[in-house]
């Protein structure tokens, strides 16, 4: 499902929208470039849910929690500082979800089956997305052992919070499937 | 020798002390899923109750797991806190071990399996022994298939027991014709016993030497460079 949203308000009203639909037990992924609006998803998402405090990336943290009653937390973590699958592992992020918590995971589109069902948030900005295309068939033909490297930055405007973004949604195993149609009618207005 | 027994590889947070008059207290609480609020509260509670000081407790038992990450993690820090400040050596009994032991009197295979979450779950096969259970295959992580595959290739009288056995129930019974009862999660009294008898035969290890079972995928290199490719 494709959605495309025309500043930092619209990002945080599509998050907000899937905060609704959101349960106990769910893993979000956060996928897109530096300054695509990950963070800015996890504002809009969390203030939904009634965070107050201010939600900053957890980066160098990994992890930050957000309790927000007895029978809810929200978690919010990055796994771009990560090198090894077994440091995600370590971080036993479906386990957070199971525990009463929603789990957002920033860069998390990596770590593949390590995080079990879960629905893919990808975010581009627009006039990035020819760009994107090319610098993705240029990595896939480097040597997959090479040392892990940076994403590839094509824009100087990266860190931008204005202009259109695209959001693409996907879900990764069966949670999700049976609420697609709630999640559908949820950012309607927002559709490509 | 009194033994303090610490078991958190499941939902169940536990905490027993016992010695060679056999298990002494128990606390064992296995709902909430609270494992680092309630722990430490728990092993004060059972020492106060019981009227024993931890400096005469002889060695610290841990489950080992397999089993939740998050709360196996409290349970070993924990331990390997008070063995290391006490002084005394540390026995790792794994959380599958505990479960099989418990059914030891049954003349079938033991097929003890605990929810590893995602759809999986981890399990191994024991068979009763005198005065115990012997592991007949090693401690796996699978989806439910390859545990009824595993069952179905075994084709053996089976009593299935843990809480993964308790959760895919259906799944499993529709696949092979097996029992399914028992414990839902490992005793830590059962834990304080076989650490009990370890400890007499010294087979006590420094904290250093305790390792969680994870039985987790094998590791490898985040490749950031082909982030984003669509399977």
């Amino acid at each position: 499902m494709l959605l495309r949203v025309d500043d930092l308000t619209g990002t945080h009203a599509v998050a907000a929208a899937i905060a609704g639909v959101a349960r106990v037990g769910d893993v979000i992924v956060l996928a897109g470039d530096m300054g695509a609006g990950k963070t800015a998803f996890a504002q809009g998402f969390g203030r939904a849910l009634g965070v107050t405090e201010p939600i900053t990336s957890p980066t160098f943290t990994l992890v930050h929690s957000y309790p927000l009653s007895r029978r809810l937390t929200l978690h919010h973590a990055d796994i771009y500082r990560l090198e090894r699958t077994s440091d995600i592992d370590d971080l036993a992020l479906p386990e957070l979800a199971a525990f009463n918590g929603i789990v957002l995971v920033e860069w998390g589109d990596v770590a593949g089956s390590a995080l079990g069902d879960h629905l893919e948030v990808r975010l581009n900005h627009v006039d990035d997305v020819d760009d994107d295309d090319d610098g993705d068939a240029a990595d896939r033909d480097e040597p997959v052992d090479q040392p892990v490297d940076q994403p590839v930055v094509t824009s100087g405007d990266d860190f931008a919070d204005a202009g259109t973004r695209e959001i693409e949604l996907r879900a990764v195993g069966p949670a999700w499937a049976g609420r697609w149609d709630r999640i559908a009618r949820a950012v309607e207005s927002f559709r490509c | 020798m009194l033994i303090l027994g610490i078991e958190t590889a499941t939902e169940q947070v536990g905490v027993a002390i016992g010695g060679h008059e056999g298990v002494i207290a128990t606390f064992e609480v296995a709902k909430g899923r609270r494992h680092a609020e309630t722990l430490t509260p728990a092993i004060e509670f059972v020492c106060r109750q019981s009227g024993i000081e931890l400096c005469e407790l002889g060695c610290i038992a841990v489950d080992v797991g397999p089993g939740l990450f998050t709360g196996m993690r409290v349970g070993l820090a924990a331990g390997k806190a008070l063995s290391q400040a006490l002084r005394v050596p540390m026995i790792g009994i794994p959380s599958l071990d505990l479960l099989a032991f418990t059914c030891r009197h049954v003349d079938r295979v033991i097929v003890p399996v605990i929810d590893a979450r995602k759809n999986e779950v981890f399990w191994a096969m024991y068979r009763p022994v005198p005065g115990g259970v012997q592991q007949v295959s090693p401690p796996t992580v699978g989806p439910v298939d390859d545990l009824v595959g595993d069952l179905l290739a075994r084709s053996q009288d089976v009593l299935c027991i843990g809480d993964g056995a308790e959760r895919y129930r259906d799944e499993i019974t529709e696949g092979f014709r097996c029992e399914i009862s028992g414990p839902m999660y490992p005793s830590v009294g059962m834990l304080v016993l076989l650490a009990h008898a370890r400890a007499l035969r010294e087979e006590g290890v420094r904290p250093d030497e305790i390792e969680p079972i994870y039985l987790r995928a094998p590791d490898a290199q985040i490749n950031w460079a082909v982030r984003g490719a669509r399977p």
